[in-house]
């Protein structure tokens, strides 16, 4: 009775494994594929997120001079007003 | 014996049952369809999330390029607007940033010297006070970092002078002969003023304005007592012409 139940439940198992299909060889490329492209964008936005900051620092560099060259202009403007 | 085989056959069977299920378990345990089409449907919104978020990026990106660019051009424009007002070029500009390079070349040069050599070079602090005369005729000099600029030269030139005026520049005020018998020789001779009587060249170069001829002083006239110190080249040359001089009108008479 024991050695019947042992050997039932073996069955059931190798049945249960051998029906749940799997994914084939071209399928699993593509997951391979897409995890690598995944990867890949992950570097661009990285690069992308430094040219942004990079560019923001210039902008607010630019930004700065060109006040300067207004006041400037005005500080001369009034100099030559006095002369 | 051939019980004994049956129950051989029997353990032999149920160990590679056993491995049967084992091996079946651990192949169990790799990916199935199912869980490959959840992996593919996550990192597929992955994978659009992340190409809509570089989208996103770039535009922003090239926004910030445009917005640079503009920057760089409002700032030429500044600029132009800037030299325009003073009269200025780019060139102008430059050879006037150049000239106020000398002028800070020339005043370190001065500033490092002792007080007895910028004694026996004291006439190029005049000429760098022209310098920075002219500098300040230039409408450039009204740009605030110029204008800045040469107030700081103009700081220096006038340190440089107070230092020529406290390095022990006395003055002298020159008696009578009959009472005081004074000489550039006899002046230069007083303990309080050389204690040496060969300095006298360094009387007469320190007050050329006033003394034209050294054998000449007049009393009550003020004399600048330049600080002591070796004779300068300028001072023994004008020494060896005042005696050539003397011999050369000894020999006429």
């Amino acid at each position: 009775m024991k050695k019947t139940l042992i050997v039932a439940g073996a069955v059931v198992m190798l049945v249960a494994s051998g029906c749940s299909s799997k994914p084939n060889a071209e399928e699993l490329q593509q997951l391979e594929s897409l995890k690598a492209e995944v990867a890949s964008l992950e570097r661009e936005i990285s690069t992308k997120e430094s040219e942004k900051s990079a560019l923001n620092r210039s902008i607010a560099d630019k930004s700065a001079q060109l006040n300067q060259c207004e006041q400037d202009t005005k500080v001369v403007q009034e100099r030559l007003k006095g002369m | 014996m051939e019980n004994q085989i049956m129950n051989v056959v029997r353990r032999m069977s149920l160990v590679a049952l056993a491995a049967l299920v084992m091996v079946t378990g651990v192949l169990a345990q790799e990916m199935t369809k199912d869980e490959w089409q959840k992996q593919m449907n996550e990192w597929t919104a992955k994978r659009d999330e992340l190409r809509s978020k570089l989208n996103t990026l770039q535009a922003e990106v090239d926004q910030l390029k445009k917005t640079d660019a503009e920057k760089v051009a409002a700032i030429k424009k500044c600029n132009d607007n800037l030299l325009a007002l003073v009269g200025a070029t780019p060139e102008s500009e430059r050879a006037f940033a150049a000239m106020l390079d000398q002028i800070d070349s020339k005043v370190n040069e001065l500033s490092r010297l002792s007080n007895q050599d910028l004694w026996a070079r004291k006439g190029e602090i005049d000429d760098v006070q022209k310098m920075i005369d002219e500098a300040r005729n230039n409408k450039l000099s009204l740009l605030p970092k110029y204008y800045d600029r040469l107030k700081e030269q103009q700081n220096r030139v006038d340190a440089l002078r107070r230092s020529l005026e406290s390095a022990g520049m006395q003055t002298y005020t020159v008696g009578t002969w009959a009472r005081d018998r004074d000489c550039l020789w006899n002046i230069a001779k007083k303990p309080a003023v050389y204690d040496n009587a060969f300095m006298w060249p360094k009387i007469w170069q320190g007050n050329k304005d006033q003394i034209s001829n050294p054998d000449i002083i007049k009393p009550g006239q003020k004399l600048k007592i330049p600080p002591k110190g070796e004779l300068t080249q300028d001072e023994k040359a004008a020494a060896r012409s005042y005696w050539q001089r003397k011999q050369a009108a000894g020999s006429a008479q």
